[in-house]
C-alpha cells in the first residue's frame, strides 16, 4: 500500500476518534553515523501511537522525521528526553497537523 | 582436505572476535569513546589471530547494555580453539563524562575499566593469583566524513601463582577515519580507518635469566562497514618497531574480525 493512502486512511479513521495524527520534525545534533541512529529509531518506535512506517532519519539534513497518531502532541520535553536517552541533542522540534503539511 | 574443512567449519561456526569492548564507531584495536543507546543491548562476536601466542586464534563473546546513554557495562567470554576450554572472562564499563554535540557532529571523551577475572587458562601461562584489571582513557570525534580518536589504556597484571612477576603493559592510540560517501540510514556504510598503536611492556628479567619486556608499534588499517544495527570490523596491525629481547617473540602482525548487532 502506497504511504499516501496509508496516510490518507489513517487521517480518515482519526477523524472519527480523538487521536489526531501529525508531522513532527526534529533537528539532532551529534547524528554522524548510521549505526549510532538505530538507537534513535528503537526510542521513537518505543511511542504509543508512532507511526512507524513513517520514520525518516535523515543523517545529511540533522533531522528526524515522524508521524504520530495521538490525542495530544507529544511534547518538547518527552522527545528532548528520548534523543538523550539515544545519545544525541534535541536542537529544534517542529509539529504540525498532519493535515496542513 | 578434512582439516581444511575442520577450519572452515569451526571458522564459520564460531566467528568470534577477540572482543576489546568496541562499541559502535570505535577503533578496531584501539580505544573509543563510544557507549550505547539507554536500554541498549549489544552482542558481539568476535575472533583474533596473533600468530606468537601458544593458542593463535583466540574467539569470545560478549554483551553490552546501555544504563544510560553514556554509561554501558558488559560481560565477555573468551576460548581457546585447540582445546575448546574457556581461557577468561571480564567485566567491563564505559562511562562518558563528556559530550558535545553539534550540526552532524560529535565529539566526546570516556572512561574504560575492565576486570579480567582470573580463571583456568588453556594456554602454557600459568594460572594467575588474582585478577588483572585495564583502565583506559578514550577521547573521539566523529563527523559525516571524517574520525578521529586517541586513547591510553593501562593493564595491571597479578602475578603467577608459581610467584613470577608479570608485565604491566601501557597502551597508546591515534587513529584517523574517513567515510567517503556519507549515505543514508538505510544504506550500508563504510568507514576506512588507519591506526598507530603502541604498546609498552614493563621490562622485566626473570630468575631463569629470560628477559621480557619492551616496546612495540603498529600501523593498522581497519574497516567497519554497518548497516542500520548491525556491523562488521575488521583489520591488521602491521609491526613496525619493536625492541624486545632476542628472548622474546613478539608478533609480526596481528588480525581481528568483530560482528555486532544492536538490540
Amino acid at each position: 500500500m502506497k504511504k499516501s493512502t496509508y496516510l490518507a486512511i489513517l487521517s480518515l479513521v482519526s477523524f472519527f476518534s480523538l487521536a489526531e495524527p501529525r508531522y513532527y520534525e526534529l533537528r539532532v545534533d551529534g547524528l554522524a553515523c548510521p549505526y549510532c541512529a538505530y538507537g534513535i529509531e528503537k526510542k521513537l518506535k518505543s511511542l504509543q501511537g508512532m507511526d512507524r512506517n513513517t520514520i525518516n532519519i535523515k543523517l545529511n539534513e540533522g533531522l528526524v522525521i515522524f508521524v504520530a497518531d495521538t490525542e495530544a502532541a507529544i511534547t518538547e520535553p518527552e522527545l528532548k528526553g528520548l534523543i538523550d536517552d539515544a545519545g544525541f541533542t534535541l536542537k529544534q522540534y517542529k509539529v504540525q497537523a498532519y493535515y496542513e503539511k | 582436505m578434512n582439516s581444511y574443512k575442520n577450519w572452515l567449519s569451526f571458522f564459520l561456526a564460531t566467528l568470534a572476535l577477540a572482543a576489546q569492548s568496541v562499541l559502535a564507531h570505535d577503533p578496531v584495536f584501539g580505544l573509543g569513546s563510544h557507549t550505547l543507546f539507554k536500554g541498549g543491548v549489544e552482542l558481539h562476536l568476535g575472533t583474533h589471530m596473533d600468530p606468537s601466542g601458544v593458542s593463535s586464534l583466540s574467539p569470545e563473546f560478549s554483551v553490552k547494555y546501555g544504563i544510560t546513554s553514556n554509561w554501558a557495562v558488559g560481560a565477555s567470554l573468551s576460548y581457546d580453539h585447540k582445546s575448546g576450554t574457556q581461557k577468561a572472562s571480564s567485566l567491563f564499563s564505559k562511562y562518558r563524562f563528556w559530550r558535545v554535540d553539534s550540526f552532524k557532529e560529535q565529539e566526546s571523551a570516556a572512561l574504560f575499566t575492565k576486570i579480567i577475572l582470573k580463571g583456568e587458562r588453556a594456554d602454557h601461562v600459568s594460572q594467575r593469583t588474582g585478577n588483572d584489571y585495564l583502565l583506559g582513557l578514550s577521547y573521539g570525534y566523529e563527523g559525516r566524513k571524517w574520525y578521529r580518536w586517541a586513547a591510553i589504556r593501562h593493564r595491571l597484571n597479578s602475578d603467577t601463582n608459581s610467584g613470577l612477576k608479570r608485565p604491566g603493559v601501557w597502551l597508546v592510540d591515534l587513529v584517523g577515519g574517513i567515510r567517503f560517501v556519507p549515505t543514508g540510514y538505510h544504506e550500508p556504510d563504510w568507514v576506512w580507518m588507519l591506526e598507530l598503536n603502541g604498546e609498552k611492556t614493563e621490562r622485566i628479567n626473570r630468575p631463569s635469566g629470560i628477559r621480557i619486556g619492551g616496546q612495540q608499534w603498529f600501523l593498522s588499517p581497519g574497516l567497519m562497514w554497518t548497516h542500520r544495527n548491525f556491523a562488521v570490523k575488521s583489520g591488521i596491525q602491521v609491526s613496525l618497531f619493536d625492541d624486545f629481547h632476542q628472548d622474546q617473540n613478539p608478533d609480526n602482525y596481528r588480525l581481528k574480525v568483530e560482528l555486532e548487532w544492536h538490540l
